[in-house]
């Protein structure tokens, strides 16, 4: 019930800026009729899927690529890279960035991260295969400390959950391009990077050889349908 | 405990920078692609290369539509690709960074990078093996974003030329996934037939992801899109090789469920924006009418056909359509009379036409911009089945839209036989604004993302 509170803080304080920053044209009305649509809750807040999930195993969970590689730091300051983090695992890969600020963005993501560790806490074999990674668009202001803040208390179980940054933007954008995933940036008057405008949301579900076996999007980044998912990769290895 | 510190480290986010975050797009893409607010910058048409005329080679033009811009309404860059394919569709990848394009005789797709300089493409990569990858589907039509992916819907098979064909599944680098045939008499793959048909034929493709379905609609084969269309009209048998199906699928399994009877080819397929819509429309080129494909209150899909085109038995042949962002509109272009019509459909059970006009001699293809204000129109339905003599017209127009009024305003053509450029077809919308760069965006409308 107090999470609904808070979602219901952040409508607030989102619809109020937004009235700030508009002025009366025709575009920007256009914009904030879709902005109020959109804002509606995204499927992965809601306990309901809406539709029923076939059987785990009934489906094919079709190898789309290679997933991606690169240098990334842990939340203790510690140089790392993905592949070495997902080895062995069935792995779920969300980039996101502590200051995003989209009810249906990187919150989404995080939040249902953590609700799939809750689903599963009793479910010591899904659990023991599963690596979830949460990894930072924002090197500059994302450091190790603030995404150890930022993870701290979500990953309460013995889930594993990792929250990560880069060293640099540089180190950043090979890993971002190998998984195709865009993200606007803002700039200063004087071309100095200004953090994160916005971004696609997507997770990937990794098998534990590496490969890219589903993507998802607001619209299917739901727990029920994720932990489905793991369990189809989960009996396609038995 | 932790729900409240996990709803306290979201506040605390929010508090700390707030950012204005809106989607938008032209209101027949994907709705898992990035969005454009506000005016385009380019029209990117893919365009049949004409012997005799230019180059002849099949190509990517660019037309610059930004109203502030010194070029605009000019042909700012030609890309040709190296023959003639029967260019026809082209679809944008999820970050809009690619644009595919395929040809119908050729079984090529081009892929175009159009994100490193908006203003003048580049042919980053052309599959040649897609009839080989995907077990024999020919000719690649609708290229539909997946996140991460892109579903290419066939026409025809390698086997009989005819009209039963399936989706090919891509990854976002080019590299095939997977192929989906469509269900047939002979092979149902578990999907429900509900009528008479289960021809297997293929169309486009679209989706209502928070319904977890996919749609296909169906046409014809390859030995009925490359023959003559004046033959063709003679040839009984040839006219019996079209598509009367529509096929209800599971979008997450990408299994088929229902196949749904829609006689008379329904071709284009556009779903509802609203969150709570939940239904598509197609038209059917063949009996000229509006068909609504939607979700009953048992959860079954089902279709209807709602409205009639024109006068069927003149055979206006609709085309192309295009859903206004509020699903309140249904624009409707008819090829052989060269008309646009506009539908209300707040009723989407009983679409009411509220204006026409004819564009030119013939009109394939329409985009509108999201806010609906603008409407770009193209010529070109097939290389074969395009008029002749005088009425061969080739052009990209614009209009602007006055829903008020119900009025359309001619702002400017651009004549592609005059420009020696070929049979325009298929327009995509690009800006500077869906990209990264510490020069791009000043001054520029930003663009925000599906979220």
């Amino acid at each position: 019930m107090k999470l609904m509170k808070y979602i219901l803080i952040m409508f607030v304080v989102i619809s109020f800026t937004q009235k700030i920053s508009y002025a009366d044209n025709d575009i920007k009305k256009e914009r904030e009729k879709i902005k109020n649509e959109r804002n509606s809750l995204a499927i992965g807040w809601r306990d309901n899927l809406g539709y029923e999930l076939p059987k785990p195993g009934s489906y094919d969970l079709y190898n789309i690529r290679i997933s991606g590689d690169g240098k990334i730091i842990d939340e203790n300051g510690k140089e790392n890279t993905l592949h070495n983090l997902m080895d062995g695992k069935i792995t779920l890969l969300s980039f996101i960035y502590s200051n995003c600020t989209d009810t249906n963005g990187c919150p989404l993501a995080t939040s249902v991260f953590y609700k799939i560790q809750e689903k599963i806490k009793k479910d010591n074999k899904l659990l023991s295969s599963l690596k979830m990674i949460s990894l930072s668009f924002d090197p500059e202001y994302d450091t190790p400390q603030i995404m150890s803040l930022y993870g701290k208390d979500l990953s309460y179980i013995k889930a594993n959950w990792d929250f990560l940054t880069t060293s640099s933007l540089e180190n950043l954008d090979p890993i971002l391009k190998s998984y195709d995933q865009p993200v606007i940036r803002k700039y200063n008057e004087d071309g100095s990077y200004d953090g994160v405008e916005s971004h696609l949301l997507r997770v990937f579900l990794i098998d534990d050889k590496k490969l890219i076996r589903n993507v998802y999007n607001v619209d299917f980044l739901h727990p029920d349908l994720l932990i489905n998912d793991i369990k189809t990769l989960l009996l396609s290895n038995e | 405990m932790h729900l409240r510190k996990f709803g306290v480290s979201i506040l605390g986010a929010i508090l700390l920078a707030i950012s204005s975050v809106t989607v938008a797009d032209e209101t027949c893409m994907s709705p898992y692609m990035a969005k454009i607010v506000g005016q385009e910058d380019y029209v990117y048409v893919w365009t049949l290369g004409v012997e005799g005329l230019g180059d002849e080679q099949d190509k990517l033009v660019t037309i610059d539509v930004n109203p502030k811009s010194k070029t605009y309404a000019k042909v700012v860059s030609v890309l040709s690709v190296g023959g003639r394919n029967e260019a026809h569709h082209s679809g944008l990848s999820d970050d809009r960074h690619y644009l595919w394009a395929g040809g119908l005789d050729s079984n090529k797709i081009f892929i175009f990078d159009v994100h490193s300089n908006p203003r003048k493409p580049t042919l980053h990569k052309v599959i040649t093996d897609f009839v080989e990858k995907t077990g024999g589907i020919v000719g690649p039509h609708t290229f539909y974003a997946l996140p991460g992916r892109i579903m290419v819907s066939g026409l025809s098979n390698n086997k009989d030329n005819g009209g039963r064909t399936g989706l090919a599944e891509y990854n976002s680098k080019g590299e095939f996934i997977a192929t989906h045939w469509l269900p047939t008499d002979g092979d149902l793959r578990g999907a429900k037939k509900e009528g008479q048909f289960a021809d297997g034929y293929g169309y486009d493709v679209r989706v209502q992801p928070r319904r977890n379905v996919m749609l296909t609609s169906s046409f014809t084969g390859w030995s009925n899109y490359m023959m003559d269309f004046g033959q063709m009209l003679q040839d009984g048998e040839a006219m019996k090789r079209f598509g009367n199906t529509m096929v209800v699928w599971d979008l997450h399994t990408r299994k088929p469920k229902k196949v749904i009877d829609v006689p008379g080819a329904p071709l284009e397929i556009r779903c509802a924006w609203g969150a709570n819509n939940n239904y598509c429309f197609t038209t059917t080129a063949l009996t000229s009418k509006i068909w609504l494909i939607y979700e009953d209150d048992n959860g079954e899909w089902q279709g209807k056909a709602v409205a009639d085109i024109g006068d069927a038995s003149k055979v206006p042949l609709p085309v192309d359509i295009s859903i206004t962002a509020d699903d309140k509109g249904l624009w409707v272009d008819t090829f052989m009379d060269g008309k646009a019509r506009y539908f209300d459909i707040t009723d989407p059970f009983n679409p009411v036409q509220k204006f026409e006009e004819q564009i030119g001699s013939q009109v394939n293809m329409i985009s509108q911009s999201w806010d609906g204000k603008r409407a770009y129109f193209s010529t070109s339905l097939l290389g074969n089945w395009d008029k002749t003599g005088e009425a061969d017209e080739q052009w990209v127009k614009l209009y602007a839209w006055d829903e008020d009024k119900l009025s359309l305003t001619h702002k400017w053509t651009i004549d592609f036989y005059k420009e020696k450029l070929g049979r325009a077809h298929q327009m995509r919308f690009g800006a500077y604004s869906l990209y990264s760069s510490k020069n791009q965006n000043k001054g520029k409308d930003i663009t925000l993302l599906d979220k």
